[in-house]
């Protein structure tokens, strides 16, 4: 078996992750496309370098790295794309795709609904990437604090309390919202 | 317990990351505190409604488009290694060449020259030696007068021979210069013509058959026999030379 087949069969499964990671990371969906492939080839590439286990993680700190290198790289004047960039339909999205985590909604999706998964989302895309990329690691991937201080290469104690802002962050944004909400229905 | 360590213990009790110790410490503060158990019960919704928005989702192509990446990245490391050796191999086996050509020419003309050079030496030797009242420095035919003389004057023993009864008096010998060293010669007589021989230890190992090479209108004969080279030299014609050669 040659190790790209090897590699193949343990990667491809974590795209999903991968790729949620990137555009979380960077707010963009080509651009997380193209992290995404950037990272697959170089993970590819220095294979040899795993040292087995679980794969995710490693696969999560090479996706994050060439994600923060491309936001480097760009070093828009404006690092925080607005929320109706975020979350408009893009061309070649299907109408409702942006909204709808799945063709066939899953349960929880239908019991919260479009508009607070899009309420939760916005509040998301708002918060510095520190503190969206531990929310997204632990809320989305269900990485352990161990892993997770593995892919963001910083201390468990700091992870801890990074996730502990962002969920306070989050909480008073989500809040915000809602009240705004409240004031533009009335 | 201030209430912004609670948080973090609030926080990391919903993952499940909060040890005994820290659990048993939060429930107490909880059990006082309104706020923190408002923060609790929100930080549970957020962790609950995040997970249920679920991931972005993955366009259905990208699958294909990573695939393709790899196998072009697959294909392009290949190259290096089939692609490249063939290459090194290729410059390696010019540069050999190359250097075999170079060190080749080079040491057959470092060796055309020598043998040239050498050549003018003897002939310069020769004629020399017939400008000058005498060629010889001990006049004597008799070779173990001769062959002794060398004794001290040169590093080797030169073979003498007297072949007067096949008309080819040994007149005498003396010392000459030729090719960098000092050599001996041996003056032999035909009729009127004089036949200088010149020997001295060879380079090169082995015999080797008498060569004869015209210059001008001097005849030389050279050849190697017993870790000896010898060049004898004269305006005799070739035959006869090679003649004194066979009686050498």
């Amino acid at each position: 078996m040659s190790s790209r087949t090897t590699f193949e069969q343990l990667a491809l499964p974590h795209l999903d992750a991968a790729h949620n990671l990137a555009y979380w990371l960077v707010r963009s969906r080509p651009d997380a496309e193209d992290i995404v492939q950037d990272a697959f080839v170089r993970a590819f590439r220095s294979f040899a370098t795993f040292r087995g286990g679980d794969i995710k993680p490693w696969l999560l700190t090479i996706v994050r790295n060439v994600a923060y290198r491309w936001l480097a790289g760009r070093k828009r004047a404006r690092n925080v794309v607005s929320i109706q960039e975020a979350f408009a339909p893009r061309a070649g999205d299907s109408v409702g795709e942006a909204w709808i985590a799945s063709e066939e909604p899953s349960p929880e999706a239908l019991l919260i609904g479009a508009q607070e998964r899009a309420r939760v989302l916005t509040a998301l895309a708002g918060l510095a990437p520190a503190f969206r990329e531990v929310l997204v690691l632990r809320e989305l991937e269900e990485l352990s604090y161990n892993e997770i201080a593995d892919v963001i290469g910083a201390p468990v104690g700091t992870v801890m309390s990074r996730l502990s802002r962002a969920r306070g962050e989050l909480r008073t944004r989500l809040g915000a919202l809602i009240e705004k909400e409240e004031k533009d229905a009335m | 317990m201030q209430c912004d360590e609670a948080q973090a213990l609030i926080s990391a009790s919903i993952d499940g990351e909060v040890s005994d110790v820290g659990a048993g410490e939060l429930r107490q503060h909880m059990a006082a505190c309104v706020a923190c158990a408002g923060v609790q019960a929100d930080f549970r919704r957020l962790s609950q409604q995040l997970k249920s928005a679920g991931r972005e989702i993955l366009p259905a192509r990208m699958e294909t488009r990573v695939r393709q990446a790899l196998a072009q990245a697959t294909a392009e490391q290949r190259p290096v290694l089939v692609r490249g050796k063939p290459w090194v191999q290729q410059l390696a086996a010019m540069a050999a060449v190359c250097l075999i050509a170079v060190f080749g020419t080079w040491s057959f003309t470092r060796y055309m020259e020598s043998e040239s050079r050498i050549e003018q030496d003897v002939l310069s030797a020769h004629v020399r030696s017939l400008l000058q009242d005498s060629p010889i420095q001990v006049a004597s035919g008799d070779p173990h007068s001769v062959k002794p003389w060398f004794n001290g004057r040169v590093e080797f023993a030169p073979e003498v021979k007297d072949p007067a009864a096949e008309g080819f008096p040994l007149v005498g010998a003396r010392l000459d210069y030729i090719g960098g060293r000092r050599v001996a010669a041996l003056v032999y007589k035909r009729r009127l013509h004089t036949v200088n021989v010149f020997v001295w230890p060879s380079a090169s190992p082995g015999d080797a058959a008498p060569r004869l090479i015209p210059v001008n209108t001097y005849n030389l004969l050279t050849w190697r026999h017993n870790g000896l080279t010898y060049w004898a030299v004269s305006d005799l014609n070739g035959a006869e030379l090679q003649q004194l050669q066979a009686l050498l």
